[in-house]
C-alpha cells in the first residue's frame, strides 16, 4: 500500500446536469508513468484539476500522495508538481527569476535554494540560458523550463497536461528521456497526451471518453485485446466505401488511413466476406483486404467510436 | 510573509520590464501636469488687445500705457477705425478691444462723466470674467493716479481681497486635484492590468496549483502598486512645487496619510475591475467608464456649487470629490486632519466598502 501514489475510486464531477467525469477509478504507483488519453472534452482536464486539489469532486474519493482531495488540498499542492498545457510561467522574467519566484512560493529551504536551482537547470540543459527572458525561448525550451519549475520542490507526483503539444519531434524525445529520468527517482507521472507513440511509452494507460474510463491497462495488453478484431481494406472510392461498410452487420467502427480503411469488426471471417460482397455490388474496387494488428491509435479510435 | 514578498518582488520586475506601464507611470503625471499647469491656463494674462484711440491726447496715451503695463493685457495693435477693432474681435486675433472716444479728455477735465468702452471676447467665460474685473481695476487705479477721483470720501471703502490664491493662478487650483485625478486613473489601471494579464496569459493556472493563499496573492500584488501610487503622488507634488511654485501650507505627513487612504480606494477600484474583466482592454474600459465622469463631477475643474442639484449630489458618490477637497485643503489652505473630517469619514467608508466587495469577488473568481 505504501507504494501507491494516486488512488482514485468512483471519482465524479458534475457541472450542473452535465457529468464531466463519471465514476472513474484507477491506481498509480510511485515510479510509474501513467498515460491519460482521450478526445478533447472527455474529462481529462477536469480529472487533473480534481487531483491537483483545485476543483472539488462531486462524488467519489481520491487520495494523492496519501492526502484526501476533498479535505487536504493544501498538502496535495505541496506534494505535487504541475506542467500545464499552455506555457504558464512569466515571459517577462528570466529562466532563473521564474525558478526563484516559484522556489519562494514552495518554501524551498534557504540554504539549499541556489543549489537546487542549479540542479534543475543542469537537468534540463538550461544553464546557459538562465539569464534569458522566458519569452525568448522556443516552445521546447519553454516546456523544459516548465518541467524544471515543476520538479523544483521535489514533488512526489508530477502532473503533465499535454507536455509535448506543439513541440518538434527531437525535443519531444529529449523531454521523454527527462520524464524517464524523473520516474526513475521514484516520482509518479500522470501524463495526458494526444500522441499515440507517447502513450506507448507509458507503463499504464487509460482511455477516457465522455467522462468514463473505457479501457485501462498496459499498452501492449490493450493492443493485443483488439488486434484480432481489426480489418484493413484498401479500396476506391474511399469515402463512398466508408459510408457503405459502416452499415454492414458486425462492423463497429471505421477509420480512414490514407488509401485504406480500418474496420473494427466483431468477427474477422464473416466481415471479410460481407465487405467483399458489398464492394462488388456497389462498384467499389478493392485492392486488398487483410486482418492487421492494432496500433494504439486504432485502439483509441475504436474506443472513441464505441458508446 | 515570504510568499507576499516573493510576489511583490516579481511584480516589481514586471513593472520594470514593461515599457508601457513604465511610461504610463513616469510620463503621464508629467504630461498631465504640463497640460493642466501650462496649456489649460485659466489665468488672465497677456490678453491680446486692440486699441482704437480717437482722442489722441496725453491722457488717453497714459491710459493705454497703464493697460500695457498691467501684464494682463498686451496691446497687439492700434487701429484707425472702430470697424477694424470689431473685425479683430470677430476673427479672434484679439480677445479684448479698448475704445477711447474723441472727447474723453475733454469730458474728464470738465468734470463730466467720460465714456470709455471695453469689449471683451466672452466666448470663454472664465477668462472673460477675470478680464472684466481686471480692466475695471486698471481704470480705477488710473484715475486715482491722475488725481481724477473726486475728493469726497467714498461712503464705503470696498476692498475685495482674494485668499489662498491671491493671483488667481489656476495652476494652484488645478495641481492638488490633479494628484487625485491621476492616481484615480493610473493606479486602478496598472493594478487591474497586472491581475488580468496573469489570468489572460495563463500564469494563474500555475499559481493555483501552488500552496499560495489567495490573500497572499492579493497583498503581494497590491503592495507594489500602492508604492507606485505614492511615488506618483509625491512626484506630481514635487514637480508642481518646482515648476509652478505651488506651496504646501499644511502638514506633508497628513497629506501623505490621506493620499494613502485615497490610494486604497484606487486599488480596490482596480481589483474590482480585474474581477469583471477578462483582458486588460476590458479592464481599462471599465475604469474609464467609471472614472471619466469624476473629472467633471468632482469639482476638479468646475466648482460643484454652480451645478444643478442632482449633479451636485451625484458628486458626493465620487471618491475624487473628497480627495480634491482634502488635497486643496492641505496644500493651499494648510488645513489639518480635524478640519477635514467631513471628507475623511466618507472616504474611509468608501475605501472599506470597495475593498470589501472587490476582495470577496477576487476570492470567488480565483476558486
Amino acid at each position: 500500500m505504501d507504494n501507491i501514489a494516486i488512488d482514485v475510486r468512483d471519482l465524479t464531477r458534475r457541472f450542473g446536469k452535465f457529468v464531466a467525469v463519471n465514476k472513474i477509478s484507477f491506481t498509480i504507483r510511485y515510479g510509474e508513468i501513467f498515460g491519460f488519453l482521450g478526445p478533447n472534452g472527455a474529462g481529462k482536464s477536469t480529472t487533473i484539476r480534481m487531483l491537483c486539489g483545485i476543483l472539488a469532486p462531486s462524488g467519489g474519493n481520491a487520495t494523492v500522495a496519501g492526502y484526501d482531495v476533498n479535505r487536504q488540498s493544501e498538502q496535495i499542492k505541496q506534494a505535487i508538481g504541475y506542467v500545464s498545457q499552455r506555457f504558464s510561467l512569466y515571459n517577462d522574467l528570466t529562466a532563473e527569476e521564474n525558478l526563484r519566484f516559484y522556489g519562494e512560493i514552495y518554501g524551498l529551504k534557504v540554504d539549499s535554494f541556489q543549489e537546487r536551482i542549479e540542479e534543475v537547470l543542469r537537468m534540463t540543459d538550461l544553464v546557459e540560458w538562465r539569464n534569458h527572458l522566458a519569452g525568448e525561448f522556443s516552445g521546447g525550451m519553454k516546456q523544459k523550463l516548465a518541467l524544471a519549475n515543476a520538479i523544483l520542490h521535489r514533488p512526489k507526483i508530477l502532473f503533465l497536461d499535454e507536455p509535448t503539444a506543439g513541440v518538434d519531434p527531437l525535443f519531444r524525445r529529449s523531454l521523454w528521456e527527462l520524464l524517464y529520468q524523473i520516474a526513475d527517482t521514484g516520482v509518479a507521472l500522470f501524463v495526458t497526451t494526444h500522441y499515440m507513440e507517447e502513450a506507448e511509452r507509458c507503463n499504464q494507460i487509460a482511455f477516457i471518453s465522455q467522462g468514463r474510463i473505457l479501457k485501462i491497462g498496459e499498452p501492449s495488453a490493450l493492443k493485443n485485446q483488439i488486434s484480432s478484431e481489426l480489418l484493413e481494406v484498401e479500396c476506391r472510392p474511399l469515402m463512398k466505401a466508408s459510408r457503405l461498410f459502416q452499415n454492414l452487420p458486425g462492423v463497429r467502427g471505421i477509420t480512414a488511413y490514407g488509401t485504406t480503411l480500418h474496420l473494427n469488426v466483431t468477427d474477422i471471417q464473416s466481415s471479410q466476406q460481407a465487405v467483399s460482397e458489398s464492394a462488388r455490388m456497389n462498384a467499389i474496387e478493392v485492392v486488398s483486404i487483410k486482418p492487421i494488428s492494432a496500433s494504439l491509435e486504432d485502439v483509441f479510435a475504436t474506443l472513441s467510436e464505441k458508446k | 510573509m515570504r510568499n507576499i514578498k516573493a510576489i511583490a518582488i516579481k511584480e516589481f520586475l514586471h513593472i520594470i520590464r514593461d515599457r508601457r506601464t513604465l511610461m504610463l507611470i513616469i510620463m503621464m503625471p508629467f504630461l498631465q501636469l504640463m497640460i493642466y499647469g501650462y496649456a489649460i491656463n485659466m489665468d488672465v494674462k497677456h490678453l491680446a488687445t486692440v486699441v482704437y484711440d480717437e482722442d489722441q491726447t496725453y491722457l488717453s496715451r497714459r491710459l493705454i500705457n497703464s493697460f500695457e503695463q498691467s501684464a494682463y493685457f498686451d496691446i497687439a495693435e492700434k487701429v484707425k477705425t472702430p470697424e477694424t477693432l470689431h473685425r479683430a474681435l470677430d476673427r479672434g486675433t484679439a480677445k479684448a478691444g479698448l475704445l477711447i472716444p474723441s472727447d474723453f479728455t475733454k469730458d474728464l477735465l470738465a468734470g463730466r462723466q467720460a465714456d470709455l468702452q471695453m469689449l471683451i471676447d466672452g466666448t470663454d467665460s472664465n477668462p472673460a470674467n477675470a478680464a472684466l474685473s481686471t480692466s475695471q481695476a486698471i481704470v480705477t487705479a488710473f484715475m486715482r493716479k491722475e488725481g481724477l477721483l473726486s475728493a469726497q470720501v467714498a461712503p464705503i471703502d470696498f476692498r475685495p481681497r482674494l485668499w489662498y490664491n491671491p493671483d488667481l493662478k489656476s495652476s494652484f487650483f488645478m495641481v492638488p486635484g490633479l494628484v487625485g485625478l491621476l492616481l484615480q486613473f493610473i493606479v486602478p489601471m496598472i493594478t487591474a492590468t497586472a491581475i488580468v494579464r496573469e489570468k489572460e496569459r495563463g500564469n494563474i493556472e500555475q499559481l493555483l496549483v501552488t500552496p499560495i493563499k489567495s490573500y497572499e496573492l492579493m497583498l503581494g500584488k497590491l503592495i507594489p502598486y500602492l508604492c507606485v501610487g505614492l511615488i506618483i503622488a509625491l512626484s506630481i507634488i514635487a514637480v508642481a512645487w518646482a515648476l509652478f511654485q505651488v506651496p504646501i501650507r499644511g502638514n506633508p505627513l497628513t497629506l501623505l496619510t490621506l493620499t494613502f487612504l485615497f490610494l486604497t480606494v484606487c486599488l480596490g477600484f482596480g481589483l474590482l475591475a480585474s474581477t469583471v474583466a477578462d483582458n486588460p482592454q476590458q479592464a481599462s474600459q471599465f475604469i474609464m467608464f467609471l472614472a471619466a465622469p469624476s473629472i467633471l463631477l468632482s469639482g476638479f475643474i468646475f466648482p460643484r456649487e454652480t451645478m444643478p442639484h442632482f449633479v451636485y449630489y451625484l458628486g458626493y458618490l465620487i471618491p475624487l470629490t473628497y480627495y480634491v477637497q482634502i488635497a486643496r485643503g492641505i496644500i493651499l489652505k494648510g488645513l489639518g486632519f480635524i478640519d477635514l473630517l467631513d471628507q475623511v469619514v466618507p472616504l474611509t467608508v468608501m475605501a472599506a466598502v470597495i475593498l470589501w466587495v472587490s476582495i470577496i469577488r477576487f476570492h470567488k473568481r480565483l476558486s
